[in-house]
């Protein structure tokens, strides 16, 4: 772990808190909707296609594909001074949420839409882990 | 529909625009408002309501910039004020609304900031703290990931926004307040920029601009009876997808231009074809060509061979973005096609006029787009000389 960490840190809230809970596990949880069978993210009150608020958490597979992507050459914040060129994905996962992350595991150049990809995780802090994703060969 | 040709812009006020040190934010709203009512013919006490089109943050030392401040430092004690907080891009229609209610006679709109001068960019924001954890920051990156899968799903990419970004470019070599006036740009130019956000270029990025853009709205009886040729809302149209591009699954279209510019096309009662040239909002080159797209100019993935051969430049069968737009003029967000489209209008264009000197066709009706977020919200404009 990297005592010295210089990129923004989550800031759970009541919506979300129990997501980064999760990740510290290394277990992806998302809000299910009881009524209607909808995996949401990000996390709600209320389901936004039945209006129902009964909710049970669920583990996700951490499987998925990329649905887009962008490759970062410009550092918008020194912590990622010497990261690019790097990727954000939105991921589509398998449960069907849409999750913005990170691919790592890949030159850039090699990402592509659709590919498959598996969730790997990164210690950050002793508080947090981020749930980043890895192509499956 | 009942708002068709009732109202009408009577006023543009500009402003010095461009890298314009010392300069608040407050002083460009006021600078460009006090233009737009010299512009219209009228006095201060006549304007009765007062939309400051987005609200940003103040810089170090200045004040926030408050509809009610920005009312009192123009000397305006307006019957209605409001200020947009994010790109609901709704301030025409609002405009109309109030004027539609009978609570105003001229409502004056407009725009200002200084992030240039002042070191700001949209990109710095870490607010939204699970996007910034991973480094996702800016406008940059939303849409690189919505042109990256546009990319995936039809023929796009590099090669057909290469004729926005140069197009637009020759629009503002003839545009001698055009920030990029001064400065051409070959293909050749346009893929050695660097990359900002793969797929997207740095001219695939619109400009960030020091200045401020105002413009006034009345009914079409009092427009009459001022002194510039009369510019209606022949039709207005609005449609919001709301999604973030972290969870939107319309990103490759159709967005909401699609719904949005059916509904204005529908209060205009007219088709593309009635269409003389388009003002549309250039955010990135990629909004340009998923704008047009979604309004039905051509089919996805026709867009490299319907921009080829100059379509949208100074001579071409369609004109777009004919100040240069938000890439090569100046960001002042949707206030740069309104008034661009209203001057052009109103034959008050010079140089770039749409007409014999640009060897295009003179200018009737044109064709706006704002649209704001990631591709979240979206507003169509069609204006015309009546
Ligand atoms: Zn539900």
């Amino acid at each position: 772990m990297d005592v010295s960490y210089q990129k923004p840190l989550p800031q759970p809230n009541a919506d979300d808190r129990f997501f980064w809970d999760g990740c510290k596990k290394h277990t992806l949880l998302f809000q299910k909707c009881r009524n209607c069978g909808l995996v949401r993210w990000p996390p709600s009150i209320i389901c936004p296609v039945c209006y129902s608020q009964d909710t049970e958490v669920i583990e996700a597979s951490g499987k998925g594909k990329i649905y887009t992507y962008a490759i970062y050459h410009q550092v918008y914040h020194q912590g990622f001074r010497d990261e690019v060129p790097y990727v954000t994905a939105v991921i589509e996962l398998e449960e069907g949420p849409h999750f913005l992350s990170n691919i790592v595991g890949c030159e850039p150049d090699n990402v592509e839409c659709d590919i498959p990809v598996e969730v790997v995780w990164e210690d950050i802090t002793p508080e947090f882990s981020l749930p980043k994703f890895k192509p499956v060969l | 529909m009942g708002l068709k040709d009732k109202y009408a812009i009577v006023g543009v006020g500009y402003t010095p625009q461009g890298r314009v040190p010392d300069r608040t934010a407050l002083s460009f709203h006021v600078e460009a408002i006090s233009n737009a009512i010299k512009d219209a013919g009228l006095r201060r006490e006549e304007v009765d309501g007062l939309i400051c089109y987005r609200h940003f943050p103040p810089l170090g030392g200045e004040p926030d910039v408050t509809p009610y401040l920005v009312a009192q430092h123009a000397g305006l004690v307006p019957r209605v004020i409001s200020q947009e907080a994010n790109c609901a891009r709704s301030q025409l229609l609002n405009a109309m609304g109030w004027l539609d209610a009978g609570l105003c006679n001229y409502v004056v709109i407009s725009y200002a900031h200084n992030p240039l001068s002042g070191g700001r960019s949209f990109g710095q924001r870490t607010d939204n703290y699970t996007k910034a954890v991973f480094g996702q920051f800016g406008a940059t990156s939303g849409y690189a990931m919505a042109a990256r899968r546009a990319m995936h799903t039809f023929h796009t990419g590099p090669d057909t926004w290469k004729h926005i970004a140069v197009g637009q470019r020759k629009w503002a070599n003839l545009n001698p307040v055009a920030v990029m006036n001064d400065h051409t740009m070959t293909y050749e130019d346009y893929f050695s920029s660097r990359w900002v956000v793969e797929p997207l270029r740095l001219f695939d990025n619109c400009l960030v601009t020091d200045g401020g853009r105002a413009y006034i709205v009345t009914s079409v009886e009092r427009a009459k009876a001022l002194q510039h040729p009369v510019v209606t809302v022949m039709g207005i149209g609005q449609h919001n997808p709301a999604l973030e591009i972290e969870q939107a699954t319309n990103m490759a279209g159709p967005t909401g231009a699609r719904l949005s510019g059916e509904t204005a096309f529908a209060m205009a009662g007219i088709t593309l074809d009635d269409i003389d040239a388009c003002e549309i909002y250039d955010c990135f080159t990629y909004t340009v060509e998923i704008t047009l797209q979604d309004y039905g100019f051509f089919k996805p993935g026709e867009g490299e061979s319907w921009f080829e051969g100059g379509t949208i430049e100074p001579g071409g069968r369609m004109p777009v973005n004919t100040s240069g737009g938000q890439l090569s003029e100046a960001y002042f967000m949707g206030l740069t096609q309104i008034t661009e489209a209203t001057m052009q209008l109103m034959g008050r264009c010079g140089e770039r006029q749409l007409g014999l000197q640009t060897n295009t066709k003179k200018p009737e009706i044109i064709l706006c787009s704002d649209n704001g977020g990631i591709l979240q919200t979206h507003s169509t404009v069609i204006l015309r000389r009546l």
